[in-house]
C-alpha cells in the first residue's frame, strides 16, 4: 500500500499466485544448469551522467513508506533507493531485463532440483547505522513480512517457502525454519516445490535487511528505516514530503545497478497527476529537476504534443502490459471453444485501441507473454485485420450452432473502462452477439472477477507481471488453481495439460529451457482461446528539463529511479 | 439556566445523531459486495492470508460485536494483535488505520489543520465579499452595479469548483506565475508562506460561495428596506448609514447566519475537490483516499467528525440566532 502510485494506473493488478506451490514437483536434473549469474560488477555510469543536485519526485499518493515488508514497489523505483535486496533488476535502455546479484554474490545456487536456494552475502556490506549486513538481518526482514500487522506487500515468497502458509511472523518469538543462516554471510531457502524463478523472488522488497534491534515499533518502521541503498530517510512528513539524503555507508563498488546521482531526493506527496504534469510543462523552479511518478493524464498528453519543449521531456514506453478480454470458459454459452474462437475473430481491436488512446495507448496484441519479457515468441493464431474477420467469426458460430448469444460484460465504472467495454460490445454485435455491459464500482468489480462465484461472461482486464519472467504472464492468469478465491484466472480456464506445462516450466531452473516451456504454454493456451489479447499498453511519463537518464522504454515501463541524474548536478 | 438545559438537550440529541451515523456507516461498509481486507492482504493474496488479516483487524467478528468494540475503544482504547508487534490505539480511539499506520484520532489531528485553514480563510473572505456586495447591490438596485453583482453570482453559482480551481491554477499559477499552485505549508512553519500558499484556494472557494451570499443578502436587504420600521427610522432622521447597518442589515443577516454556520460546518469536514486540486492533504482528500482503499476506520472516523462539526455548527447557529433576534424563543 505504500507506493502504489508508481503503478496505480495499471488496472486490476495481480493478487494471486498461491496455487503455484500446490503443484506437485517433477524430478528435475539441475546440477549445473541454473539461474546463476555472477555479473556483480558495479554499474558503469551512462554518458551524460552527473552527480549532485536535488531531484524532486511528484507523487499523488499521500504517503511514502519505506517498510520493505508492506511494499509492492518495483525493484527499480522508490524502495530501491533505500533498500538493497539479495538480488535486483538490471534495467537498461535497449536491453532485456536481467536479474543480478545485489547484496548476494550471485543470483542464487539451486540444489535439490530447485527446492533449495543458497546465497552468500558480499563481504564488507554495511547498513546506514554502520553495522555489518548479516544473513540474520535478511532472514528477519523476510520473517516480519509474514506478520498480519505488516501485510500488504508483495507476497510471492509467502506461499513458496516451506511452512509459510501457517507462519505469522517473528513477533510471537517464532522463527521460520525454512530459512536457515549457517553463518553471518550465508542464507538458505527451503521451498515446498522447485521454483526456477526464485532469483526474481529474491529481488522483492521483503528480501532487504532489517536488523531486529531497529524493529522496536514495527508498524512505523517504514518512517525511519535502516538503509542499505544509496539513500536514507532524512525526514518524513506524511501528506507533505519525504526527503532522502545520502547513506554514507553505501559502497558503490558493491552495487551493480544503483548510480546514486542526486545528493538529495524529495518525494512531494499528494500532488495530483494533472497538477504535476502542468508544473513539469511550465518547467520553472524545482520542476526543472523533477519528474512525475504517475502517468501523464490524457488531457496533458494532448497539450504536450503541441509543445515541442515538453514533447522532448515526455517519455513514452514501449508496448508492455497486456490488456485482454477474458471469456468465462465455465459459462454454458462460452463452453464451446468454437464460440470463443469466433469471438477472437469478431473483436474490433482497432476500435478498442482508439478507446484506449490510439497508438499512444498501446499496440495490438496477439500473444500472452508480453513484449520485453525474455523468451517471448511472436505469433498469431487468429490472424485477422485489426477490425476483425466477420466471415470467419460467423462461420465458427454457425459450426457451433450458437445463435442469439447474449453475453454479460462486467466492467469497472470509470469512463475509460466503459469506453473500452463499448468497443468490445460494438465489435461483437457485428456478428450478432449481443453484449450487456454491467458497470460496477472498482472495488466491487475486483471482488466480482476474482471471487468464487464467477457471475459474468466477459470482462476486460489488464495484466503486468510483478517480475520480468513469462511465469508472471502465464501462471496467475491460466493456472487452474487461480480460479476464484482472489485469483486472477478470470477466464476460469482449467486444462490439465496446461496445468502440467505450467508446473514443468515453474520448476525449471535452466532459464533457456524454462523460456521455451513458457512459450509453448502460451500457444497451447491460445489454442483454447480463453482470452482475446487486445493491446500491449504504453505508459507515458513526464520529466523536467534538467533530468537525465530518464528511461521508461522496456519492462517494467516505469522510470528507473536508480539511474536518474540531474544535468545541473 | 434555560440556556444550559437547552445546550444539554441539544448535546444529547447530537450524540444520538452521531451514533446513528456511525451505525449507518458501519452497515454500509458491511453491505458492500466486496471484502474490506482485499486492499490490505498483499499480492498475491491467498484465502488463508486474507483470513489472518481479517482476524487481526477484528473483521471476523459479528457486525454487532465490531460496532461494540468500536464504541468501547472510544472510552477504553484498543489493542490489535499481541506480542512485540501489537498495535495500541489510545482512548479516545476512533479506530486505527493499518493503511496509514496511525490512529484515526491522530490522523484527524494531522489533517484537520489543513482543512480548517482552507475553510476558515475562505469563509471569512466569502462572507465579507458576499454580504458587502449584496448590500451594495440592494442599495444600488437597478443600477449597473446591481446588474454586475447579480450577473457575477450566476457565474459563481453555476461554475463547477474543479473548473474554477483549474482555471485559477492555470491563470495565476502558470500563465502569470504570481501565486503558488498548491501544497500546504503549516502555519507553525511559516505564517507568511502558509497564507501565500492558501491565497488561491481561498479565492476560488470564496468566488464560488460568495455568490449565494450576495443573492441572499441582496434579496433580504430589499425586503427589509421596505419594512415600516426602516421607514420609521429614516423618518426619525437617523443617518442612512446607521439605518442600513443597525436596522436593516442586522435583520437581513439572520438567514445568512444560518447558511454560513452550515456551510462552514460542512467545509470544515473536508473540501474534497479543492483539497485535491491544490494538492493539500486535508480531511476531504483523506476521506476520498480512504473510501477508495476501503479503509473503514478512517471513513468512519472522518464521517463522524464531519457530522460532529455540522451538528456543532447547527447548535452554534441556533444559539446565535436567539442572540441576533430576540423574537426567536428557544422554547418556541
Amino acid at each position: 500500500m505504500t507506493d502504489l502510485s508508481e503503478r496505480n494506473a495499471v488496472k486490476h493488478l495481480p493478487r494471486a499466485l498461491a496455487g503455484l506451490v500446490g503443484l506437485t514437483a517433477l524430478a528435475l536434473v539441475t546440477a549445473a544448469c541454473n539461474a546463476n549469474n555472477n555479473d556483480s560488477s558495479p554499474s558503469s555510469a551512462p554518458t551524460g551522467f552527473h552527480q549532485g543536485g536535488t531531484l524532486t519526485i511528484y507523487s499523488s499518493s499521500t504517503e511514502q513508506l519505506f517498510d520493505p515488508a508492506t511494499s509492492q514497489s518495483l525493484a527499480i523505483t522508490s524502495q530501491g533507493l533505500v533498500h538493497r535486496r539479495l538480488t535486483t533488476w538490471d534495467i537498461e535502455p535497449g536491453q532485456e531485463p536481467k536479474v543480478v546479484p545485489d547484496l548476494a554474490t550471485n543470483t542464487g545456487t539451486p540444489s535439490k532440483g530447485g527446492r533449495v536456494w543458497t546465497y552468500k552475502l558480499k563481504p564488507g556490506l554495511k547498513l546506514s547505522n554502520g553495522d555489518p549486513i548479516t544473513s540474520e538481518d535478511i532472514k528477519y526482514g523476510i520473517e516480519r513480512s509474514f506478520a498480519p500487522e505488516l501485510s500488504g506487500g508483495l507476497s510471492y515468497h509467502k506461499t513458496l517457502l516451506k511452512g509459510g502458509d501457517s507462519y505469522t511472523g517473528p513477533y510471537q518469538g517464532k522463527e521460520l525454519s525454512s530459512i536457515t543462516t549457517p553463518n553471518d554471510r550465508t542464507i538458505v531457502f527451503h521451498l515446498d516445490t522447485p521454483y526456477g524463478d526464485w532469483p526474481w523472488i529474491a529481488s522483492m522488497p521483503a528480501f532487504a535487511p532489517v536488523p531486529p534491534s531497529a524493529d522496536k515499533k514495527p508498524s512505523t518502521y517504514g518512517n525511519d528505516p535502516v538503509a542499505s541503498g544509496p539513500y536514507e530517510v532524512a525526514s518524513d512528513k506524511p501528506g507533505q514530503d519525504v526527503v532522502l539524503e545520502r547513506n554514507p555507508n553505501w559502497d558503490k563498488s558493491t552495487d551493480p545497478v544503483r548510480l546514486g546521482g542526486p545528493d538529495k531526493i524529495v518525494f512531494k506527496l499528494g500532488v495530483d497527476d494533472t497538477t504535476a504534469a502542468q508544473q513539469l510543462i511550465s518547467d520553472t523552479g524545482e520542476a526543472k529537476d523533477a519528474f512525475g511518478s504517475g502517468f501523464v493524464p490524457p488531457a496533458q498528453l494532448k497539450q504536450i504534443t503541441g509543445n515541442s519543449d515538453a514533447k522532448s521531456w515526455l517519455a513514452l514506453s514501449n508496448p508492455g502490459a497486456l490488456e485482454y478480454l477474458a471469456m468465462n470458459t465455465q459459462r454454458p454459452q462460452l463452453k464451446d471453444v468454437r464460440v470463443r474462437q469466433a469471438i477472437e475473430y469478431a473483436v474490433d481491436k482497432r476500435a478498442f485501441q482508439l478507446a484506449a488512446g490510439g497508438t499512444q495507448g498501446g499496440e495490438l496484441a496477439t500473444t500472452l507473454i508480453t513484449p520485453g519479457i525474455p523468451g517471448r515468441q511472436e505469433y498469431n493464431l487468429y490472424p485477422a485485420p485489426p477490425e476483425g474477420d466477420m466471415a470467419k467469426a460467423k462461420d465458427l458460430l454457425s459450426q457451433a450452432g450458437a445463435t442469439d448469444l447474449t453475453l454479460s460484460l462486467v466492467s469497472a465504472n470509470d469512463t475509460t473502462s466503459l469506453n473500452q467495454a463499448q468497443a468490445i460490445q460494438q465489435g461483437l454485435e457485428r456478428v450478432g452477439v449481443k453484449v450487456k455491459i454491467v458497470p460496477q464500482d472498482p472495488n466491487a468489480y475486483i471482488s466480482t472477477i476474482t471471487g468464487d462465484k464467477g457471475d459474468y461472461d466477459l470482462t476486460v482486464s489488464s495484466w503486468q507481471p510483478d517480475f520480468p519472467s513469462a511465469n508472471g504472464n502465464i501462471s496467475p492468469l491460466f493456472d487452474s488453481s487461480q480460479i476464484g478465491g482472489g485469483g486472477y484466472n478470470l477466464s476460469r480456464y482449467s486444462n490439465r495439460k496446461v496445468d502440467a506445462m505450467i508446473e514443468q516450466a515453474t520448476g525449471e531452473v535452466d532459464q533457456a529451457k524454462a523460456q521455451a516451456d513458457w512459450a509453448a504454454a502460451d500457444k497451447a493456451i491460445m489454442k483454447d482461446a480463453p482470452v482475446v489479447p487486445l493491446l500491449y499498453t504504453r505508459n507515458a511519463f513526464l520529466r523536467g528539463s534538467d533530468v537525465e537518464n530518464f528511461d521508461v522504454s522496456g519492462f517494467p515501463n516505469y522510470p528507473n529511479y536508480l539511474r536518474i541524474s540531474l544535468a545541473n548536478g | 439556566m434555560a440556556t444550559t438545559a437547552y445546550v444539554v438537550q441539544r448535546f444529547l440529541q447530537a450524540v444520538l445523531v452521531l451514533l446513528l451515523i456511525a451505525a449507518l456507516t458501519f452497515l454500509v461498509f458491511h453491505l458492500l459486495p466486496t471484502d474490506i481486507t482485499q486492499a490490505s492482504c498483499g499480492k498475491p493474496c491467498t484465502p488463508e492470508r486474507q483470513a489472518a488479516v481479517r482476524h487481526f483487524y477484528g473483521y471476523d467478528e459479528s457486525i454487532v460485536q465490531q460496532f461494540w468494540e468500536f464504541l468501547r475503544g472510544i472510552v477504553t482504547g484498543r489493542t490489535f494483535g499481541t506480542g512485540a508487534a501489537a498495535v495500541h490505539c489510545d482512548a479516545p480511539c476512533f479506530g486505527y488505520s493499518f493503511r496509514l499506520h496511525a490512529s484515526v484520532t491522530s490522523l484527524i489531528g494531522q489533517y484537520f489543520p489543513v482543512t480548517a485553514s482552507i475553510a476558515i480563510g475562505s469563509a471569512v473572505l466569502w462572507l465579507l465579499v458576499g454580504v458587502s456586495s449584496g448590500v451594495v447591490a440592494a442599495l444600488k438596485r437597478g443600477t449597473w452595479v446591481d446588474r454586475v453583482a447579480t450577473a457575477s453570482t450566476v457565474v459563481g453559482i453555476s461554475a463547477p469548483s474543479y473548473l474554477v480551481g483549474l482555471v485559477g491554477i492555470y491563470l495565476f499559477g502558470f500563465k502569470l506565475d504570481v501565486l503558488p499552485v498548491g501544497t500546504y505549508v503549516p502555519l507553525t512553519q511559516s505564517p507568511v508562506d502558509w497564507a501565500w500558499h492558501l491565497v488561491l484556494p481561498w479565492c476560488v472557494l470564496a468566488f464560488l460561495s460568495a455568490a449565494v451570499y450576495t443573492r441572499i443578502t441582496r434579496s433580504q436587504m430589499l425586503e427589509v428596506l421596505d419594512e415600516s420600521y426602516v421607514r420609521t427610522a429614516r423618518a426619525k432622521g437617523i443617518r442612512e448609514r446607521r439605518v442600513v447597518a443597525r436596522h436593516a442589515l442586522r435583520n437581513a443577516l439572520l438567514p445568512v447566519v444560518t447558511l454560513f454556520g452550515l456551510d462552514l460546518g460542512t467545509l470544515l469536514g473536508g473540501a474534497v475537490i479543492t483539497e485535491k486540486i491544490f494538492s493539500m492533504q486535508g480531511l476531504g482528500s483523506l476521506l476520498i483516499d480512504s473510501v477508495n482503499q476501503l479503509d473503514l476506520p478512517v471513513v468512519l472516523g472522518v464521517t463522524l467528525f464531519s457530522a460532529f462539526l455540522i451538528v456543532l455548527a447547527n447548535l452554534v447557529v441556533d444559539l446565535a440566532y436567539s442572540r441576533l433576534d430576540p423574537r426567536v424563543s428557544r422554547n418556541g
